[in-house]
């Protein structure tokens, strides 16, 4: 099996980022029904993938050969009351199964966040389902913390 | 397949018998009571001081007590034979079944212990207040994957042995099969395509044991009701929160990275392994017939394989075995867990390891070699009485070699007291017949 290797997402990526970006919110899915995913949600996750690349946000892609295993995203984000102001949000973070366990995910991380440091973030925050017991063991065992917890339910 | 007569018929006794006799096993005096005045030593106050031996040493207990012949069998009631959840009330029958088959094969004291547990953690804290009144737990017809992390949790923590007959006991006599069926077809586990159909508990734990025997893991495919197992399949996160075992396997066997169904798993496979659910239809002629010469078939859904034996045969396989009597080559755990209990109670075991249960595999198979290896006789039978207490002694010799009995033994003593204590069960009920005690059925006398 060949060793992944991480690099920037190109066009020719779309459609495997945009299967793994599917795949990702099928895992969430799993943790809470608010995260049930849409029919028609690996062409919603075409157009924002390639989005992502014209937009210059960040999109790394972990590749052993020709294949796409793993894929992080990320983009800037501004908090106008707070500082530092400019954080580096990741929003989509994903490793096929076979290629975990590894030590590829706290590659992808770092590379991730030297990216976004590179585009002038001063902090970087990753979003993950609160019942993901998994990622929050990931980040926290990389000294992050939890910053900010979103609550919801369907109005009455 | 419908129901055979001989079915209906034991299942209009099984109803009529035990209304009949309230029950199969109960507890009966090991000691003589010559006079009341026996009491003072077999309870208070003589007793005391037998308490507080134990107490300066709790393993004393598995020498002054029953404890080092005493095992229950305890289930939830979630998967009991082919009837699904029907609670423990409804698992019972089946429990006091069971115990009855350790008593007379094995000579072991085995309670029928159902118990109310809604869930994994209710389970285990049930098993493990036990503990201290028990020489092992033999944990029976429990869903899986509850079944895994129950006795994955259990086998870890307590010091006897937790035995899930529907995972070790089916993987172990698959297993001995499956050594001489190879042998029969001139092949090494090693280097064979081995297909698994059904990634239920006694598959999933037949995949560990055949690895820990010698099979590669690429070799093996194994199949659930979603098809073939690969680490891109779709729902594959959903396994790693689910179902870990299976997931472990999606990672660990398919080297070919094979996907489909039993169609494509099946192409060039030397061996099938089917414990999946109810046939016939399972599993298509076409399928089997898509396998490598001199194929190796185990169907062993009860009461109805997953494709009729006569197809399988039809379709080109030169060995096939099933859970039934009424076929050659009944791969039965009745074989296995007297034998596999017995020895490991004779050396007082902590555990029960994977390579034990490999060896007592390794001598049922041998067993049967002795006799005489055919395609229709890969396997002994219940009737054949030497093989509990000869497994026996490969079983408690396993555990000294393995560092988990607290008694050691030769071969020889081991055999010896095998024996000994599985003929006192069978003169005990011959005793009891012949006294009139346990009468004959209604009907019979």
């Amino acid at each position: 099996m060949a060793v992944p290797k991480v690099r920037k997402a190109t066009m020719a990526d779309v459609p495997a980022v945009a299967d793994l970006v599917v795949r990702a919110k099928r895992l969430n899915n799993e943790f809470d029904p608010m995260f049930a995913v849409v029919a028609d949600a690996r062409e919603r996750a075409k157009a924002y993938v390639s989005d992502s690349i014209k937009a210059r946000h960040l999109l790394l892609v972990a590749a052993a050969g020709t294949k796409v295993v793993g894929v992080v995203r990320a983009e800037l984000r501004e908090r106008i009351f707070y500082s530092p102001e400019r954080t580096g949000l990741i929003t989509d973070f994903y490793i096929l199964p076979e290629f975990r366990r590894r030590a590829l995910g706290h590659d992808m991380l770092e590379q991730a966040s030297s990216g976004l440091r590179r585009m002038g973030a001063q902090i970087i925050v990753a979003e993950v389902p609160s019942q993901n017991e998994i990622a929050v063991k990931f980040y926290t065992k990389r000294g992050f913390r939890s910053l900010v917890q979103h609550f919801a339910k369907s109005p009455q | 397949m419908p129901r055979s007569r001989g079915e209906d018929e034991a299942s209009d006794k099984a109803l009529a018998y035990s209304k009949f006799y309230g029950g199969k096993v109960g507890v009966s005096p090991k000691v003589p009571v010559r006079s009341l005045q026996d009491f003072s030593v077999w309870y208070t106050p003589g007793v005391a001081a037998v308490s507080k031996a134990i107490q300066a040493n709790a393993d004393m207990s598995f020498e002054y007590t029953g404890r080092w012949n005493t095992i229950a069998v305890i289930s939830d009631g979630s998967r009991v034979l082919g009837l699904g959840d029907i609670g423990p009330e409804g698992a019972l029958p089946v429990m006091e079944g069971k115990a009855l088959i350790y008593n007379y094969l094995g000579g072991v004291n085995a309670y029928p212990l159902p118990v109310r547990a809604k869930d994994e953690a209710g389970l285990i804290s049930v098993v493990r207040a036990l503990e201290p009144s028990l020489g092992g737990v033999n944990l029976e017809d429990i869903e899986s994957p509850k079944c895994f992390e129950v006795l994955d949790t259990l086998r870890a923590e307590l010091t006897i042995p937790i035995w899930h007959d529907d995972q070790q006991g089916t993987a172990g006599v698959v297993l001995a099969g499956l050594f001489n069926s190879l042998e029969l077809t001139g092949r090494k586990l090693r280097g064979s395509r081995i297909v698994l159909f059904g990634a239920g508990a006694a598959n999933v734990a037949a995949a560990r044991l055949l690895v820990e025997a010698g099979a590669d893991p690429g070799d093996l495919v194994v199949l659930d009701s979603k098809g073939i197992l690969y680490p891109e399949r779709e729902d594959i996160d959903q396994l790693s929160l689910r179902n870990k075992w299976k997931y472990d396997l999606a990672l660990t066997t398919n080297g070919r990275d094979i996907s489909g169904g039993a169609k494509e798993a099946l192409e060039g496979a030397d061996v099938l392994i089917a414990s999946a659910g109810v046939g016939p239809g399972l599993i298509k002629k076409e399928e089997v017939a898509g396998m490598n010469d001199r194929a190796v078939v185990f169907l062993l859904a009860n009461p109805v394989p997953e494709m009729l034996p006569g197809d399988a045969l039809a379709a080109g396989a030169e060995i096939v075995a099933t859970g039934r009597s009424d076929f050659p080559n009944q791969v039965n755990n009745s074989l296995l867990f007297p034998a596999i209990f017995r020895g490991a109670l004779d050396v007082r075991a902590k555990t029960i390891t994977d390579a034990t249960v490999i060896a007592a595999a390794k001598e049922l198979a041998a067993f049967a070699k002795r006799k005489g290896l055919t395609p229709k006789r890969i396997l002994p039978t219940m009737t054949d009485w030497e093989v509990y207490p000869t497994v026996a002694a490969t079983v408690g010799e396993s555990a000294i070699r393995e560092g988990q009995a607290r008694k050691k033994a030769s071969r020889e003593d081991l055999l010896r007291t095998a024996t000994a204590v599985i003929g006192v069960a069978r003169k005990t009920m011959d005793a009891l017949r012949k006294g009139g005690i346990i009468p004959e059925p209604p009907g019979q006398g």
